[in-house]
């Protein structure tokens, strides 16, 4: 299968590969992965007080377009309200690197990413102020 | 209702009529082909005698000299029951069809991955890679002995996955309130799934090194 330009750009040129501190002061974690294929990314958000993203880290374990797309959403993601970037949908993800069908659950995997880091700062927010659970999705609602 | 092809008799499905011996050509769930009630803990000594005296019965070559259906059904009655032994015997195996059963998919739901299994995850492909890159053969082979002790280690978690998963077999046996115990089965399934994604590629890279 040949991969997108963009894919192979992103790939060899991954952008804000590395971690920040789990406990670091406003900064969320989301660790998810894809069972079936066994890809695992980690997605990491410095968040300021008013809920502005000002940095991001990733880690992949995956194929090229499962690195490509952490790394897109890191880029993406930055400088955005986290109301904003809980709106962030896959289709974006596969519109921006091309992403063929048997690739859309990578882009998936990443807007999961992203939700999962966000709720993780807000629930360790929480400690101070009382933030309102997720909305779950449907199968667990 | 099915019936058989030999004596026309009309019959619950089953691998073997119950009037004539002959065997059944019917499609149903694992458990039913090999006779065993539906629970996830199984008596696998059991299961083996039983998938036994159940191949004997229906062999294709006890039907040789029979008509093409009958034939036709033996083979087919072989392949379930081979296909269902196979699933049920391999608990990873029978855990995901058991999934399958109650309408359920592993990754539905079930993207969170805990965090030291992630990290796992990294630092043995990390060290994967660098294995891969050194190109000093002093130093392969240090990797290699690396790697090799990690595989001891990732083998010592698998067998910790099984013994959990054996735990939520039993749990679910047990218990009604299968909503929790999806979740539970599911996060142990899916961990195994990234063990084993890791045993591969360290096995894979060990195997590579010593054809260096």
């Amino acid at each position: 299968m040949a991969y997108s330009d963009k894919v192979i750009e992103h790939y060899n040129n991954p952008r804000n590969v590395g971690s920040f501190a789990k406990d670091e002061k406003g900064v969320g974690t989301g660790v998810v992965g894809a069972p079936e294929c066994g890809d695992v990314m980690k997605l990491q958000l410095k968040i300021s007080d008013n809920g502005v993203i000002e940095d991001a880290r990733f880690k992949t374990f995956g194929c090229g377009s499962a690195i490509a797309s952490s790394s897109y959403v890191t880029e993406l993601v930055k400088g955005k309200h986290i109301d904003e970037a809980m709106t962030i949908k896959n289709t974006v993800i596969v519109k921006e690197l091309n992403l063929p069908p048997v690739k859309i659950h990578c882009s998936v995997l990443a807007e999961d990413a992203i939700k999962a880091a966000i709720t993780d700062w807000r629930k360790r927010k929480g400690d101070d102020v009382a933030v309102e659970e997720p909305a779950k999705t449907s199968k667990e609602a | 209702m099915i019936e058989c092809l030999s004596c026309g008799r009309q019959q619950e499905p089953s691998l073997i009529c119950a009037e004539c011996g002959s065997p059944l050509a019917a499609q149903f769930d694992c458990f039913a082909a090999l006779g065993l009630p539906r629970r996830l803990t199984i008596d696998l000594d059991a299961l083996e005698r039983r998938y036994h005296e159940l191949s004997r019965k229906i062999h294709p070559d006890r039907f040789a000299s029979k008509g093409p259906k009958v034939r036709d059904a033996s083979l087919r009655a072989t392949a379930t029951l081979t296909r269902s032994y196979r699933t049920l015997r391999d608990p990873v195996a029978r855990g995901l069809y058991w999934l399958e059963l109650n309408g359920e998919k592993l990754a539905e739901n079930n993207k969170r991955v805990p965090v030291e299994l992630a990290e796992l995850v990294f630092e043995v492909q990390e060290q994967l890679a660098e294995m891969q890159l050194s190109s000093d053969p002093e130093e392969a082979v240090e990797r290699a002995t690396e790697i090799a002790a990690r595989r001891i280690e990732l083998q010592f978690k698998m067998d910790e996955a099984l013994v959990e998963l054996d735990r939520n077999f039993a749990k679910w046996d047990e218990s009604a309130d299968q909503k929790m115990l999806t979740l539970e089965l599911k996060t142990t399934l899916s961990n195994i799934a990234y063990l084993r994604t890791l045993i591969r590629d360290v096995d894979r890279a060990l195997e590579n090194s010593k054809a260096a």
